[in-house]
């Protein structure tokens, strides 16, 4: 039975708040910014950053693939949407970007909202297929809209040292750590109490039969667009820390199907995508890898183009050939905490 | 809408059909190879890619007239599907859903981006004698590399459509389709089967990457779009209908021709994805839904 031996890993990591290597991760993670500033590594710290970023996305993301069986590759979408409302709403309305990645992730969330309704009408590889279709959409309509700088983008105006906490504009990638750990420390208690409520039941009961979900009474569709909303506010705010943090926005970077969409997905599937936790370990393995092996090939073969993510190709294949529970679901199973899938 | 005429209309459509042929042969094999192993490959348009990458390279290092190179093309892209069958495809037919859509999209990642590591991210241009050929009918306008490109691809499909109805391997081709186990009591080696109808279906949308490179630019991504674009012929032409597929694919062509007459054409992309999601909420069997 898969399903009970998803929840019995769920009981088993309310124990996680009492495990050291937990406290020692979270200070680790809570003293690297300081510790590469004194170093003068602003490459690693973006590292822990970019990590954070897309963990937080994969989080959300396995909200609908892990816990729903929905399979998007069009997360672009609410990342998009997400780092667009954090710019305008700085850049044309002088709205702080402490309220504007809030902001960003109701938006996201209204907009899976909106999508929910034609894409549950879909099923399996369909689903995907129309998650990546929306995502393409929203690329080539943000490109012809003018009123976000079409496909040239928008970029934040620097700002004095006075304005630096409203904007929060700071040099280097450290304090950024530090808003990233803020948003994930509020996913993780949110995400935490979804997926151990009765709704998390619900959601895995629908990716395990959704017709017997059906027959047991589960209003799957009304599941199904929780899955989504919480998934796509989570997702907007990751969108909107990378637009806070690189302080330029353009449709071909946020709404990318590789970059952000698989990216996303693949940290999901390398940590683990029946985990809770699998998701933002996965990005920290994965992100970190991504990043050395494209800043090392650049600098090592300036001329070519594209093989990091030939390399992510063949981790993602690799996982999904011969480790497709993950890293954090085969240690799990190896620990004997969770039994085999299947 | 002002300004657009009768003539304006009849020309979109003709153009559309045009384009929509060379669309309809790369939605074909993805249908081929969904209607006999129920897996969907996300890495189509990558082959497409690679059929084209080989014709310009056959074309412009060795003096190959394109449409000589396209079987050569196809043979190339036949091997490396076979191979592809082999290795990954074979680890994922009863896998769970989420392990195929990951497998075939590493294969996409390792395809597209190994060749602009390879070859560079570069826009290449075919030129041929007829390049620039182009027939006037009145108001219609008709390049004809793009009509050799149509007619190329319904040759291509008459073929395929020769092999599956009227030959012994076809026949168990379809016969695996229908049935996996009764096919295989009846003595036809499925797994060979599997290989030639993946070999086949990239095969077919390698042959159809070759023929775009008689009038489309040949870069690493161009097989993003017309990926996209197959999966929408296929969702119209009913899943496993090989011919539906090629059908749906005219449709597609001429739809996005005749909405580029009525809004910024760089939209019509938008139109074309727009229809992919309409088609499937209104009709999820798809127009043509029957068996290969």
């Amino acid at each position: 039975m898969e399903a009970r031996a998803v929840l019995h890993a769920l009981r088993g990591l309310r124990g996680y708040t009492r495990s050291p290597y937990v406290w020692a991760a979270s200070l680790l993670l809570v003293a690297s910014p300081i510790v590469f500033m004194k170093l003068g590594l602003p490459f690693y710290a973006n590292m822990v950053f970019l990590a954070l970023m897309y963990g937080i996305a994969a989080m959300a993301w396995n909200l609908m693939q892990g816990y729903t069986g929905l399979f998007s590759l069009g997360h672009a979408v609410f990342f998009g949407v997400g780092a667009y409302t954090t710019m305008i709403l700085a850049k044309y309305y002088g709205v702080t970007p402490w309220l504007g990645i809030w902001a960003a992730g109701v938006l996201a969330a209204a907009v899976g909202f909106l999508l929910g309704f034609p894409l549950f009408r879909l099923r399996s590889h369909w689903f995907t297929l129309a998650t990546i279709a929306v995502a393409e959409i929203f690329k080539l309509l943000f490109a012809h809209w003018g009123y976000v700088g079409g496909s040239a983008g928008l970029q934040m105006p620097i700002v004095g040292p006075d304005e630096q906490l409203y904007y929060l504009q700071y040099p280097g990638p450290y304090i950024y750590v530090y808003v990233a750990l803020l948003v994930l420390l509020v996913e993780l208690v949110v995400l935490y109490a979804v997926v151990n409520s009765k709704i998390g039941l619900y959601l895995q009961t629908i990716r395990e039969d959704e017709l017997v979900a059906q027959t047991l009474g589960v209003d799957t569709f009304r599941y199904k667009m929780i899955a989504m909303v919480v998934s796509g506010f989570f997702t907007g705010l990751a969108g909107a820390l990378y637009a806070v943090r690189f302080r330029f926005v353009d449709p071909f970077a946020v709404f990318d199907l590789i970059t952000i969409s698989t990216y996303i997905a693949v940290a999901g599937i390398v940590g683990g995508i029946y985990t809770f936790i699998g998701p933002l370990v996965g990005a920290f393995i994965f992100v970190p890898a991504a990043e050395y092996v494209r800043a090392t090939i650049v600098q090592a073969f300036p001329r070519v183009f594209g093989l990091h993510v030939v390399i992510v190709g063949v981790i993602l294949l690799v996982i999904s050939l011969f480790v497709p529970e993950g890293v954090v679901g085969y240690l799990q199973r190896r620990a004997g905490t969770v039994r085999s899938r299947g | 809408m002002a300004g657009v005429g009768l003539g304006d209309i009849v020309a979109s459509v003709v153009d559309g059909v045009l384009i929509g042929g060379l669309y309809g042969l790369v939605g074909v094999g993805l249908a081929l190879i969904w209607g006999v192993m129920e897996v969907i490959n996300f890495a189509h348009g990558d082959y497409m890619m690679l059929g084209a990458l080989a014709t310009y390279f056959l074309a412009t290092r060795l003096g190959l007239d394109p449409l000589l190179a396209a079987p050569v093309a196809f043979g190339l892209v036949f091997l490396l599907g076979v191979a592809t069958q082999r290795t990954v495809i074979n680890r994922i037919l009863d896998a769970p859903l989420l392990t195929q859509i990951a497998a075939t999209f590493a294969v996409l990642l390792i395809i597209r981006y190994g060749v602009q590591a390879a070859f560079g991210p570069y826009t290449r241009r075919l030129s041929s004698w007829y390049a620039n050929e182009i027939y006037y009918l009145g108001p219609v306008v008709i390049p004809l590399p793009k009509l050799i490109a149509f007619m190329a691809s319904v040759a291509v499909a008459a073929v395929l459509y020769f092999f599956l109805f009227h030959t012994r391997t076809g026949i168990a081709l379809r016969a695996t389709a229908q049935d996996r186990e009764v096919a295989q009591l009846m003595g036809i080696n499925v797994h060979r089967m599997y290989e030639l109808a993946f070999g086949i279906g990239v095969g077919v949308a390698g042959l159809a990457g070759a023929i775009a490179s008689l009038f489309y630019p040949v870069f690493p991504e161009m097989g993003a779009f017309f990926a996209l674009i197959a999966f929408i012929a296929v969702v119209l032409g009913g899943f496993g209908s090989v011919f539906g597929a090629f059908l749906g694919g005219i449709i597609v062509g001429v739809t996005e021709a005749v909405s580029a007459l009525f809004i910024d054409p760089a939209l019509k992309d938008v139109v074309a994805f727009l229809l992919f999601i309409v088609i499937v909420l209104v009709k999820p069997t798809g127009i043509f839904g029957k068996k290969v």
